[in-house]
Order: C-alpha cells, then sequence, then structure tokens
C-alpha cells in the first residue's frame, strides 16, 4: 500500500511529502532533547516564576 | 558574590494597563456600532466616515493592535522583568515604545475612517505607518534583548520564548506582508498580485492571530498562571514541546484561509494538513494551564481572577479544536465566508485573549498599587456578564452562520437554486444579528463594570513606581557542568541563538509555500485574454478599495455549482494577474461580485449606490451618496499607471502621458449611457469610475470563451 501510495506522489505532491518529513525530522529532534533533559533542572525552570519576587 | 538592589519598572506596566482599558472600550465600542449596523442599516449615520465599510477595520485594528497589543506589553514588562531579575533595558525606550504604539493607534484611527487602507485584512494601515510601526517594533525588541542581555537569572523561563518568537515572527510577517509601491503618500500598491497577494496576506494574517494573539498570551498564561495559582506550570517539558511544535506548524497553515479559491491545491492541502496537526500543540498548551490548576479548584470557586483564565483556557481550547475542523475542506466549504468564521473569531478574542487580560489586570493593578481589589463581587459580575456576552455573542452567530452556509448551497428538487435573491440569505440571519450585538453590549458592560472596580483600586492604593528587588549577579565567565551541557539547556541561556533558530523554525513553512507559487510559473497559468485594467477602471478599483467594499463582498467564486449557478464561472488564478492588491474578501455580508460586470446595467449601479434598497429592497448596504458627489482625483493617473507597470502590469511605456485622455473617453461614455435612463452625472465623479469597475468585473474570461468557441467552430 505503502508502494502504491509513493507511487502516485507526482509534481507538486513532492511538496507535502516533503513538508511532512522536515515535520517529522523536527518532531524527533525536539523529542530528542526532551528527553535529554535532566529532572532537576526541568524541577528549577518551572518553578522560575514563583521565585522571582526578591 | 554580592547582592545587587534594583527596581522594577510598575510605571510603565501601569501606562501599559490603562491604555488596555481605554482602547478596549473604544474598540468593542466601534464593534458593537458595526454589529448594530447589519441590522439597521441607519447607524452608517449617512456619512462616509462611519460607513460600515470604512470602520470595520477600525474595529479589528482596534480590538488586536490596541486593545490586546496594549495588553501584551503590559504583560511582557511585568514578567519579564522578574523572570530575568533585571529592570527593563532602558527607560527611554520603554517611554518610547509606549507613546509610539498609541501615536500609531491614533494614526490608525485617523487614516481608516478616512478611507487610507491597503485592504489587507488586518494590515490595512498605509506605507508611512507601516514604516514607523516597523520602528516601534524595533524599539520594544532593543528594550527586550537589552534586558535580557543584562538578566540575572542565566536561563530564561519558556514565557520568555514566547515573547521572542513573538517579535521575531511579527516582524518578518509584517515587512513581508507591507512590500509596496508609494504611488502617493497615503497610496501604495502591493508588489504582489492575485493569488501569489493571496497567498501571502493569509500567511500574515493567518500568524497575526498566532503570533500576536497566541503566542504572547501563551508566554503571559505560563507566567501569570502559575503565579495566580502560586503552583508551578503542570508540566515544563510539555511546555518545550508545546513551544517547538506550535511556532514550527502554525505558520504553514495559512492557506487554509484560501480553500476552493484559484490558489494550487498543494497548497491548500499543505494548509490542511498543518492545521490538522496543529491541534496537537494548540491542547498541549490549554491541557498544561488547566492542569496546573490541579489541586486549586477550590481556588477557582472563590477567585474571579482564576475563573476568568479557566473560561479564557477554555476557549482558547475550543478555538484551536474548531479551527482545524473548519479547515477540512467539507466543512469549510459551508462555513467559509457566512458568520460561523465571525464566531469562530471571537470565541477565540473575547475569550482567550479579553479573558486572559482581564485576569491579568485584576491580579497585577493591585499588586503594583500595593492595595487589594476594590470589589471581588464586581469583577465576579464582570466574570458572569462577560461569559453570558460570549454566549449571546457565540451561539447566534454559529446559528447564523450554518443558516447561510446551507442557504446558500439549497437546491429546489428541480435542480434550481432555492434562494437565487442573495438579500433572502442575508435577511434571514437578521434577527441573530440582533442577539449577536446584545451579547457584544453584555461584554462590554462588564469591560466598563472592570474599569470602574480598578479605577477605585487605584484611587484606594499608591503606585509603587519603583518596586525594589535584589538579586545575585550572573558569574561573568561560565562555565556549565556535564549536566547543563544538553542541547535545550545551553540554548536556554543563549538569547541570541535563541533568536536566530526560531527564526529558521517559523520560515521553513513560509517559504516552502511561497517560493513554488512565486517561482514556478505554471501555479499561476496566465490567461490570454485578460487585460490590464483601463486608467478609469483602476481609478474605479481604488475607489473600491477605499470604501472598504471587501469588507462585505468577495471576488472569487468558488467551483460548487451552487456558486457557479448562482454567480457564473468559478474564478481562476489566471484572471486575477494585475490584481495589485487581491480583493478576494473574507466574508459574504453582501454576495461575490467577480462576475457582476456586465449582469446589470449602469443605471442599476448608479441607482443601488446611491440608494440600495431603491434596486434591493430591504438591502442592509449603506447608501453611498457622496460617489454622486465628489469629484474623482485624476491628477494621480499617470504615477498609477507608472506604479503598475513598474509591478509588471503591461501597459506600453509613455501610456500615462494618454491616461487621463482614455479615462476621460471611457467616463463620457459611462455617464451618456447614464443619460439615456435618464441619469444626469458629471462624467468626474467618483461614481462613474466605481460603475467602470464593477462592470469589468469578471468579464476577460467570456471574451477568452467566445475566442474558444470561434476556434472550434
Amino acid at each position: 500500500m505503502f508502494r502504491q501510495f509513493i507511487s502516485s506522489v507526482s509534481g507538486s505532491q513532492v511538496y507535502l511529502i516533503t513538508s511532512l518529513g522536515i515535520f517529522l525530522v523536527f518532531f524527533i529532534v525536539v523529542a530528542l532533547m526532551l528527553f535529554l533533559m535532566k529532572k532537576d533542572h526541568i524541577k528549577h525552570m518551572s518553578e522560575m516564576p514563583l521565585r522571582d519576587t526578591k | 558574590m554580592q547582592l545587587e538592589k534594583f527596581n522594577y519598572d510598575n510605571k510603565i506596566v501601569r501606562n501599559f494597563g490603562i491604555a488596555t482599558i481605554v482602547w478596549g472600550i473604544v474598540g468593542m465600542t466601534v464593534g458593537l456600532l458595526i454589529a448594530s449596523q447589519l441590522f439597521q442599516p441607519a447607524l452608517n449615520m449617512s456619512s462616509q466616515y462611519t460607513t460600515f465599510g470604512r470602520i470595520r477595520p477600525l474595529h479589528t485594528n482596534a480590538v488586536i493592535f490596541a486593545f490586546v497589543g496594549n495588553g501584551i506589553f503590559m504583560g511582557v514588562y511585568y514578567s519579564l522583568q522578574r523572570l530575568l531579575k533585571a529592570r527593563m533595558y532602558s527607560d527611554t525606550l520603554s517611554k518610547i515604545h509606549f507613546w509610539g504604539w498609541q501615536l500609531l493607534i491614533v494614526s490608525a484611527a485617523i487614516t481608516l475612517p478616512l478611507g487610507i487602507t491597503t485592504s489587507h485584512e488586518y494590515a490595512e494601515l498605509e506605507w508611512p505607518i507601516d514604516i514607523a510601526l516597523t520602528v516601534i517594533w524595533v524599539v520594544f525588541g532593543i528594550n527586550m534583548f537589552g534586558t535580557i542581555i543584562k538578566r540575572r537569572e542565566r536561563h530564561m523561563y519558556v514565557a520568555i520564548w514566547f515573547y521572542i518568537a513573538t517579535f521575531v515572527t511579527v516582524a518578518v510577517l509584517h515587512i513581508v506582508n507591507s512590500f509596496q509601491l508609494p504611488v502617493s503618500f497615503f497610496k501604495s500598491y502591493y508588489l504582489y498580485a492575485g493569488v501569489q497577494d493571496a497567498l501571502v496576506q493569509w500567511w500574515y494574517g493567518h500568524n497575526a492571530v498566532a503570533f500576536f494573539l497566541t503566542t504572547p498570551y501563551l508566554g503571559m498564561m505560563y507566567y501569570f498562571l502559575p503565579k495566580m495559582a502560586n503552583r508551578p506550570v503542570y508540566s515544563y517539558k510539555l511546555s518545550i514541546l508545546h513551544f517547538w511544535s506550535l511556532i514550527f506548524i502554525y505558520i504553514w497553515a495559512g492557506p487554509h484561509h484560501l480553500l476552493y479559491t484559484s490558489l494550487p491545491s498543494w497548497a491548500q492541502s499543505l494548509g490542511v494538513a498543518f492545521s490538522i496537526m496543529l491541534i496537537a500543540p494548540s491542547w498541549g498548551g490549554m491541557i498544561n494551564g488547566l492542569l496546573t490548576l490541579r489541586g486549586a479548584w477550590d481556588k477557582v470557586r472563590d477567585d474571579a481572577t482564576l475563573k476568568f483564565m479557566v473560561v479564557g483556557l477554555t476557549a482558547y481550547g475550543m478555538a484551536t479544536f474548531e479551527g482545524p475542523m473548519l479547515s477540512l475542506k467539507q466543512i469549510n466549504g459551508i462555513a467559509h465566508f457566512t458568520d460561523w468564521i465571525v464566531s469562530h473569531v471571537h470565541v477565540g478574542a473575547l475569550g482567550w485573549n479579553g479573558f486572559l487580560t482581564f485576569a491579568i489586570l485584576y491580579w497585577l493593578i493591585p499588586r503594583i498599587y500595593q492595595t487589594s481589589l476594590y470589589s471581588k463581587k464586581a469583577a465576579s459580575f464582570h466574570f458572569w456578564i462577560g461569559t453570558l456576552g460570549i454566549l449571546f455573542y457565540a451561539i447566534p452567530m454559529y446559528w447564523s452562520g450554518f443558516t447561510q452556509g446551507l442557504m446558500w448551497k439549497e437546491f429546489t428538487p428541480e435542480g434550481m437554486l432555492k434562494y437565487p435573491n442573495f438579500l433572502e440569505t442575508t435577511l434571514a440571519v437578521i434577527p441573530m444579528h440582533v442577539l449577536r450585538a446584545i451579547g457584544g453590549a453584555l461584554y462590554l458592560a462588564g469591560v466598563i463594570v472592570m474599569t470602574w472596580n480598578l479605577y477605585k483600586t487605584m484611587a484606594q492604593g499608591k503606585l509603587l513606581a519603583n518596586e525594589p528587588a535584589e538579586s545575585l549577579p550572573l558569574a561573568p565567565a561560565f562555565v556549565p557542568h556535564a549536566s547543563e551541557k544538553s542541547w535545550h539547556r545551553s540554548l536556554e541561556r543563549r538569547p541570541m541563538q535563541f533568536l536566530v533558530i526560531s527564526l529558521i523554525v517559523i520560515l521553513i513553512g513560509g517559504m516552502v509555500e511561497m517560493m513554488p507559487t512565486f517561482m514556478v510559473s505554471s501555479n499561476v497559468p496566465t490567461i490570454a485574454t485578460v487585460k490590464p485594467y483601463s486608467p478609469l477602471e483602476l481609478q474605479g478599483r481604488d475607489i473600491y478599495i477605499k470604501e472598504g467594499c471587501v469588507n462585505c463582498h468577495t471576488q472569487t467564486v468558488r467551483p460548487f455549482r451552487s456558486e457557479t449557478e448562482r454567480y457564473g464561472e468559478y474564478s481562476k488564478a489566471g484572471e486575477y494577474v494585475y490584481d495589485h492588491p487581491f480583493l478576494w474578501g473574507s466574508k459574504r455580508t453582501g454576495p461575490d461580485l467577480h462576475r457582476v460586470g456586465g449582469k446589470y446595467s449602469n443605471a442599476w449601479h448608479f441607482n443601488h449606490m446611491f440608494d440600495p434598497t431603491t434596486m434591493s429592497p430591504g438591502s442592509i448596504m449603506p447608501p453611498y451618496p457622496w460617489l454622486m458627489e465628489q469629484d474623482l482625483d485624476i491628477s494621480t493617473t499617470p504615477s498609477k499607471i507608472k506604479a503598475m507597470r513598474t509591478l509588471g502590469v503591461p501597459y506600453p511605456d509613455g501610456y500615462e502621458d494618454k491616461a487621463v485622455d482614455d479615462l476621460n473617453k471611457q467616463a463620457s461614455e459611462i455617464t451618456a449611457n447614464l443619460a439615456k435612463d435618464n441619469i444626469k452625472v458629471a462624467s468626474n465623479k467618483e461614481v462613474v469610475a466605481l460603475i467602470a469597475y464593477l462592470q469589468r468585473l469578471g468579464i476577460d474570461i467570456k471574451a477568452s470563451k467566445t475566442a474558444a468557441n470561434l476556434d472550434n467552430n
């Protein structure tokens, strides 16, 4: 089915596939960044608005 | 290291806060007036300066750039200083920013009723104001980045990323959508034409919603909601995912405003696909906000501020679910150009932007005035009357939208349009428009109560103009630990890199959609019989723009049988190649006009413009008697022809010298024709040019059909 889908891609539809590809790569990079973040840093960052008075 | 003592600038926050309230009342009052004009045309007040077409942009500009704009700056100036533990970079820049922004608003309030407009929605201001706006936006940017650079907090909290993305994206959107060739100090033509102009405008228009009405407010939500609930945001990781996916995806979704038009279908499909994907980050943000209140729902019961936040977030969730649904072609086919879109927009504007702004004002004003809110009861009353106002606004408009969409498409069993007279469909929704105006009045009443409450709060307190604070300075040489080296963590302490990466992320979508439309000629096929406008038609087109006809009439017939039956041949990309700017419109309060050329006589148009009800009894279109009195300014004709030629319209060299003669000749022909119907009008009046333009609309393609038929025979 996938092959049939790819073979039907012609002309301008390449923009669609490329765009979704770009998003997929971007999303994976962001997910990877999140995965690599440390818990203590996340906690530190999330409490920032509550620490800002002094 | 020693603690450093410094002050937060609360005065600038207060000033932006007051401006938010004042312009909010002005913008909403104009909104109520134009809403009422749609069921009581007498409220157009027989003046050209108060007709719907001219003041509808005043309402949209006032609520977006004056009310929400000042609200953004209030929230940003308050939260940025505290999150970075630094006073704003420069008090002078803060003042220039504040007064410059107010001056821009005043210039919009003067020029728009005068009919000085580019016609691009939410970008109507002419080129000198565009340039001034760019300067003031840069002043804001310098002030913000100056503060970020002299900060005492190493890492930037998620709210600040949203502010950075807002700054950079609005700058890009504004500049790209302002490429205009000036003809005079108050008139310019867009560099792009037709389909390309439409794509740029709705890339801008959609992302003005994204990066002016959404991202700065999300930043403010991530700061103020934890403060109000006194607990950290539910998931900081989710906020990171929310941020990057939102700014990446949003920028692609613009073409969903152009479904079924002559925009290449691949671009339409891209817009749809990314609009659907947009649900994920939008709802991620909403859920993150609502779950921040986990364990604090008891506070929501007693605290009007939190109530406003909860309803605001819910409205955001509703609008961002509805947006992608409206992008589905099947739904869009019914909803587009109807009141459904107006309702959709106002759920976001009244619920999300309005309620968040009110919550922040109620939270912030007592704090900077070192007092408590004057009346909690009045705030609670504001919440309930505001919520009721939204319901009274949105529900009738949904009803009206469905009614319009279905009536436009309904056929009789014999295969004829059931409502061939467009006016029937307009009159059917009048009761809904009355209810909508009641909703708007309730909402505005709430704002007035808030104004009184906040005034009393200010009067009983004293402004802490310079709020003392202290913090350790940043170590000059920062050596990151191993754990500090993750990508995102290092990005959070490098504002300039953050800006550049945000810029790249938002540029990708726009470039993929625009470059092929601009570079690949097969995306905009030309039509041999489509010729440039005559000088009189060109002047008439500018009258059409000046009067804001585009606010109620579209110029794009979609390829539905219901539309080709009603209007004629569906619109082709090649028909618009000389249209600087495009005038497709986004709302059909009146019928589409793309095929109106030759449909009625000159006399019909004359009488219709003088008093629409004589030709269409019951019409809600305002009369335009001044068009019969005012002389057409023909002194601009040569410069307009030259400007159009510079933009690629194939007027022959030296035609500008003959243009006025041609204009006069065509005008005389029209007045001679009108005289046959006993209408006496001088050929130098504005109405003659407008008739010339309307009679030209959409007829070139008929010539191409005639030619094709001759070839076939």
